[in-house]
């Protein structure tokens, strides 16, 4: 595919077919039958009994130009629905033209009703006053006008929007005289190019044209001698070349402008062989059927380029003038969950639309299914080189690679750099990428207003859902936490509601309450020695992670702030905390220098450069903290106050294990009433350090910080 | 994207090279081999996935080393190259597109380094010769280039300019590089011929060609230093409207995620492999390497290997949840990000490539307008993720989606027209049925000004009204001859019957229930 980039009149995009113009002569000849008899009365015989089967229905030349022209639109927009346009211009004593070169004016049923408006030619008209001229000047004219897509190119080249480019073709359907009336048709598009070009060099929205093809089609009624020859395209100008084709109505235009469609817009045929379909009349057989598909030419790239083409089960198929990359049917079908290497898609068209082989196959694949495609080879090796799978109710052919390919051993992703690492926190990154799936944003006509477009949102919330994401299990505690989940997933919000606040308070007066339980902690006991750190010294470390995660959001929104706030004041230290401090500070440095290490080659995040700092800050203070109050001998035991503190608390209700929500917000109500006995509070900050526990909770609900600073200290 | 290293053998390349300093005869082919020697030693130490086969030709060519990796293999072939006669290059040419055809088809993207002294023979299979008799070869003569796979061709002459330019020989082969689209470089040695400067040559082949592409791969706050191989190449996009190459970013940014299902086997422009590496900032201070430096390195590789990182990481998840990391390349540029396993259950983390644009796969739309869940009203994937949001639906359906009339083929027109017959005989049950075909008919005859046809179906109608039998429903005959009645005044093309949007309705008949009859 990266070849067909290079160098290739196709890399194009104004090229001569981003605009066709169909001249469909409407003149009153045109009425003439086709001769093209065409039974549709077809059961009445098998009925039998002498029953006057209905005479058979001919089509008019008319008909079969207008049939064969929307056949070949039908197969254009499929492959091409966007960018490749048409206009389409009925000509007789003048000219109409049925739509715009506007994107949504492209399509064949906008073209069919314009179409059923102007009706079959009227015979009875004036053949004097008709002519297709009227229409190839219109064509012209159109030719020139600027299309939104050349608009847009030029725009946003300003300065050298001369790089857009005005080609494009003209297909005439008509029924010429001669081919001196030929020569007239070409000389005349001929000076109304030039004449026009002069007008639009001084027009914006005009634009000159550059190159043109006409494509002249003479069609007779069969069992008729043609009155025009075949010419091959040949130059008229340096702005216009010219082809003539002289074809039977009917049967022979169809195949015509079948072969041009393909011609023109690169188009290539595959016929898919071997389809298993049920039989109408017998449901437990299957017969097998082919189907003909149209496509871009570069699905054939492969084949192509190795010259392999016929072998591959090219077949020329309707009198020898079409050709077909025959490909089979594969079973077993493939999944949807499966990726596979592809290295082209192109939208198909079934040549057949409505056969039922077609619609069979196009229904199954439109119901969502894939069916790979095998290139029947001389060997007899099976080589599966294409994919027909279908998107959103449009079908594609995939190119599959079937070389071998360069990457193949690589080293394994476990031999490089983080291979040898096994707690990486896989399941939680999953979470985290189900979380950050995008989906499409409708464009809404004040996205300007609206600030970044959506892509730009979904990379502010990726930086915001990492500001601190420890990638291991062992780097983390608060992640390993099922009572963290609720704030963790809240506080990366871009907003929170005063619902979410409450939530985050919430979380936190859980944590609040299992360090009262002394419930253990999922620490990593990684680069510690022996059983890891105390139970307190665990608590510890969470809370400053959980701060470290808070702190980074802190200035996203003033409810942030609060849950912040929260954190603090709950954790607001006893003073036995801080002499532990002290003993845990050795091992805890230590920790922090691995931390570091790890996070070595990921330097430039924002958080660790900020939570580096804050922790000098804070270890500055701890140490002035310190050197005031008499310190523990590092040996001495655990402080035995620790427990039957912790049964006062303890309510009967409060079972051991997860906490309901239930239990929280009676917790919440007890505590919220345990504010009201002051003198508890008072009678316990009289006995040893007992104090300190309540006064942090009371902080928490609301209670004036000085008041209780007075009360305790 | 594989080499192939294209040596001359030819007698010429025994010519000494004149040697001030040293008294030792040099010639062109030591350094030819040396240069080559340095490329090799190269390549096995930074970029050594890339396959590499040593071709050597004079008027016939031999495959001396298929593709390897084996860079070992590649240094001892070069140096039991022997010589032999003349240069013929077309034929060598001939020989390296078949083994790259035959060994990696026709779209994979490949280097051709050709190592000549630059005599490219004379008469009969001389360079001269063949861009000489160009034109009016029948087609199994054609010259060799353009390869039938985009390839890049580097000249390495060893010689200087100054002596290429005294005969036409820079002149055949900058015609040369031109039969190959351009793609390539010519490189000549300056100055003096030796050692010093074929490696400064050598040396600047590497860096246009063979330097590892190093980039950071960010998602969000979390990063990781990569290499890419093979090294992205620029991509060129129209080339009136837009002529510069497009580069892919050293920032590789991620911009969320998609399903496997839902971004479903995109086509890509090229696929390179993510690998992380470890940058060691340390490295100044740590001083010039000693003897030790293997044994650091090894210790240095056990240490990145314990470090974790973020491409792990995200390669882990990607595989386990069957996810692809959509990533921006660049301005309206996006690739996909995924764990793409090889047969022996190894993986790595894998980059596609999709064509520059701002909508590279219809199915996602503008990945512009691709954005967070969050900023949905309602999950897109729903609670239980039974949803996706996935595939977009185009505006119009595609012709074989909609049930189109075409009447190229008499079976197509038959086949609607005894639908409708059918479909009559079973009236009133069939009533509904009878009128969207019907209906389908009118609207096409119309269309293709067909009148005749439709005058034709009334007909048909009309006699099947009085063909039916004596046990037939009331309703039948009223619908037949009121549907008859219709087609005919639409076959007038009188404007007030014939419109295309209008359709026929139903007749309200006493025994339909509808209310008042005709």
């Amino acid at each position: 595919m990266q070849n067909s980039h290079r160098a290739e009149p196709e890399m194009k995009m104004f090229s001569v077919s981003h605009k066709t113009a169909f001249v469909v002569d409407h003149c009153p000849y045109m009425a003439e039958s086709s001769r093209q008899q065409v039974e549709c009365d077809v059961l009445t015989k098998s009925r039998g009994q002498g029953m006057i089967p209905l005479a058979p229905v001919s089509k008019s030349l008319w008909t079969c130009a207008v049939e064969c022209s929307m056949e070949y639109c039908r197969i254009l927009y499929d492959v091409y629905p966007l960018k490749k346009l048409i206009n389409y211009i009925v000509s007789d004593s003048e000219f109409h033209i049925l739509n715009s070169w506007r994107q949504e004016d492209q399509s064949t049923h906008e073209l069919m009703s314009a179409l059923a408006a102007v009706g079959p030619p009227n015979p009875q008209e004036d053949p004097e006053c008709c002519s297709v001229l009227h229409g190839l000047v219109a064509a012209v004219e159109s030719l020139c006008k600027i299309t939104e897509y050349q608009h847009e190119a030029r725009t946003i080249l300003m300065d050298t929007a001369d790089r857009v480019a005005n080609r494009g073709r003209i297909i005439c359907l008509t029924n010429a005289k001669s081919d001196t009336h030929v020569r007239m048709l070409e000389d005349c598009v001929q000076e109304t190019i030039l004449e026009q070009n002069k007008m639009a060099a001084g027009s914006d929205r005009l634009m000159p044209i550059q190159q043109c093809e006409l494509v002249l089609v003479h069609i007779f009624p069969q069992g008729e001698d043609t009155l025009v020859s075949d010419r091959p395209k040949k130059e008229v100008s340096s702005l216009l070349t010219s082809e003539v084709h002289s074809v039977r109505a009917g049967r022979h235009l169809a195949t015509k402008l079948n072969i041009l469609v393909q011609q023109h817009f690169d188009l290539a045929s595959t016929t898919i062989t071997n389809i298993p379909m049920k039989e109408e009349q017998h449901a437990n057989t299957s017969a097998n059927y082919d189907v003909e598909l149209l496509h871009h030419r570069d699905a054939h790239l492969e084949f192509f380029k190795s010259g392999d083409l016929h072998m591959a089960g090219s077949t020329s198929r309707d009198s020898g003038l079409k050709e077909t990359v025959t490909l089979k049917w594969c079973t077993p079908r493939t999944n949807s969950v499966e990726l596979h290497y592809c290295t082209g898609a192109y939208r198909i068209s079934p040549t057949d639309v409505n056969s039922r082989p077609s619609s069979c196959l196009t229904n199954f694949l439109l119901n969502g299914r894939s069916v790979l495609l095998e290139q029947p080879r001389k060997s007899g090796s099976k080589v599966i080189s294409h994919m027909l799978s279908s998107h959103g109710g449009e079908i594609f052919l995939h190119v599959l690679n079937s070389t071998r390919s360069t990457l193949e051993d690589p080293p394994s992703i476990s031999e490089g750099c983080g291979g040898r690492v096994t707690d990486y926190r896989i399941t939680d990154f999953g979470e985290f990428m189900r979380e950050n799936r995008l989906t499409p944003v409708p464009e809404s006509p004040d996205a300007e207003a609206s600030g970044k477009p959506p892509a730009e949102r979904a990379k502010a919330q990726l930086e915001r859902y990492t500001r601190y994401w420890p990638m291991i299990i062992s780097q983390t505690t608060i992640f390993n936490m099922q009572a963290v989940v609720p704030l963790a997933n809240l506080i990366v919000k871009e907003s929170l509601s005063e619902e979410d606040l409450l939530t985050c308070q919430k979380t936190v007066y859980n944590l609040v309450d299992m360090e009262r339980k002394n419930d253990p902690l999922p620490i990593s006991t990684v680069g510690s020695r022996g059983k890891g750190p105390k139970r307190d010294e665990q608590y510890r470390i969470m809370w400053n992670e959980l701060e470290t995660l808070v702190k980074t959001h802190v200035a996203g929104s003033e409810r942030h702030q609060r849950v912040l706030d929260c954190i603090i004041a709950c954790r607001s230290k006893p003073p036995e905390e801080d002499e532990r401090k002290k003993r845990g500070r050795k091992r805890e440095d230590k920790e922090d220098k691995a931390e570091k290490n790890i996070n070595k080659d990921s330097e430039d995040k924002s958080w660790q450069e900020s939570e580096r700092l804050k922790g000098v800050v804070e270890r500055g203070k701890e140490e002035q903290g310190e050197s005031e109050v008499i310190k523990d001998s590092p040996d001495s035991p655990e402080p035995l106050n620790k427990k039957p503190r912790l049964e006062e608390i303890q309510l009967p209700e409060k079972a051991k294990g997860p906490v309901s929500l239930l239990t929280m917000w009676t917790n919440r109500i007890t505590v919220a009433n345990s504010k009201k006995h002051q003198e508890f509070a008072g009678r316990i900050s009289s006995v040893n350090n007992k104090a300190e526990l309540y006064q942090h909770l009371k902080d928490e609900n609301g209670m004036d910080l000085h008041e209780n600073g007075k009360a305790t200290r | 994207m594989p080499t192939v290293v294209l040596m001359d053998a030819s007698l010429s390349m025994t010519r000494p090279v004149s040697q001030e300093q040293c008294t030792e005869e040099l010639q062109r082919k030591h350094l030819a081999v040396a240069g080559l020697t340095m490329l090799f030693e190269h390549m096995a130490n930074n970029y050594k996935l890339e396959f590499t086969s040593l071709v050597a030709f004079s008027s016939l060519w031999e495959l001396l080393v298929p593709f390897t990796r084996d860079y070992s293999t590649l240094q001892e072939a070069l140096s039991n190259l022997e010589d032999y006669d003349k240069t013929c290059l077309e034929s060598a040419l001939h020989g390296i597109s078949n083994v790259v055809q035959q060994e990696w088809g026709h779209a994979c993207p490949t280097q051709v380094v050709l190592v000549t002294d630059g005599s490219l023979g004379i008469g009969k299979g001389s360079l001269r010769h063949s861009l000489q008799t160009l034109k009016g070869r029948p087609e199994d003569k054609k010259f060799p280039l353009p390869f039938p796979f985009p390839a890049k061709l580097f000249i390495m002459c060893i010689a200087n300019a100054d002596e290429l330019q005294m005969t036409d020989t820079m002149h055949n082969l900058e015609q040369l590089l031109q039969l190959n689209g351009g793609d390539g470089q010519i490189f000549t040695m300056e100055g003096q011929l030796c050692l010093k400067s074929v490696q400064s040559m050598f040396g600047r082949l590497i860096d246009a060609a063979y330097s590892p592409f190093p980039a950071v791969l960010r998602c969000g706050n979390l990063a990781s230093d990569v290499q890419v191989f093979p090294r992205p190449e620029p991509v060129f996009l129209d080339e009136e409207i837009d002529p510069m190459p497009r580069h892919i970013l050293t920032d590789l940014e991620i911009v969320g995620f998609i399903e496997i299902g839902d971004i479903s086997s995109p086509p890509v422009m090229s696929r390179h492999l993510v690998l992380p590496i470890a940058v060691n900032k340390e490295v100044d201070d740590v001083g010039p390497g000693t003897t030790e430096e293997p044994e650091e390195e090894t210790s240095a590789n056990q240490q990145a290997g314990k470090v974790p990182n973020f491409c792990v990481l995200l390669h882990g998840s990607l595989k386990v949840e069957g996810m692809v990391a959509l990533v921006q390349l660049g301005p309206e540029w996006y690739g996909m990000l995924y764990s793409q396993a090889d047969s022996k259950k190894k993986s790595n983390l894998m980059m596609s490539l999709f064509e520059p644009g701002p909508e590279p796969l219809p199915w996602l739309g503008k990945v512009s307008q691709l954005g967070p869940i969050s900023d949905a009203a309602e999950n897109p994937y729903g609670e239980d993720d039974s949803k996706s949001p996935f595939p977009l639906q185009p505006k119009i359906k595609r012709s074989y989606a909609q049930n189109v009339t075409v009447w190229i083929k008499a079976s197509g027109l038959q086949t609607d027209v005894q639908k409708i017959l059918r479909n009559a005989r079973k009236l009133p049950e069939k009533t509904q049925t009878f009128y969207k075909e019907l209906n389908r008919l009118r609207k096409a005859a119309l269309a293709f000004g067909f009148w005749e046809l439709l005058k034709g179906v009334a007909e048909l109608l009309e006699r099947e009204c009085t063909l039916l039998p004596d046990t037939a429903h009331p309703d039948a005959a009223f619908q037949l001859s009121h549907a008859a009645k219709q087609l005919k005044l639409a076959s007038t093309g009188d404007s007030q019957y014939a419109a295309f949007d209008q359709n026929i309705n139903p007749m309200h008949t006493d025994f339909s229930g509808g209310g008042a009859g005709m």
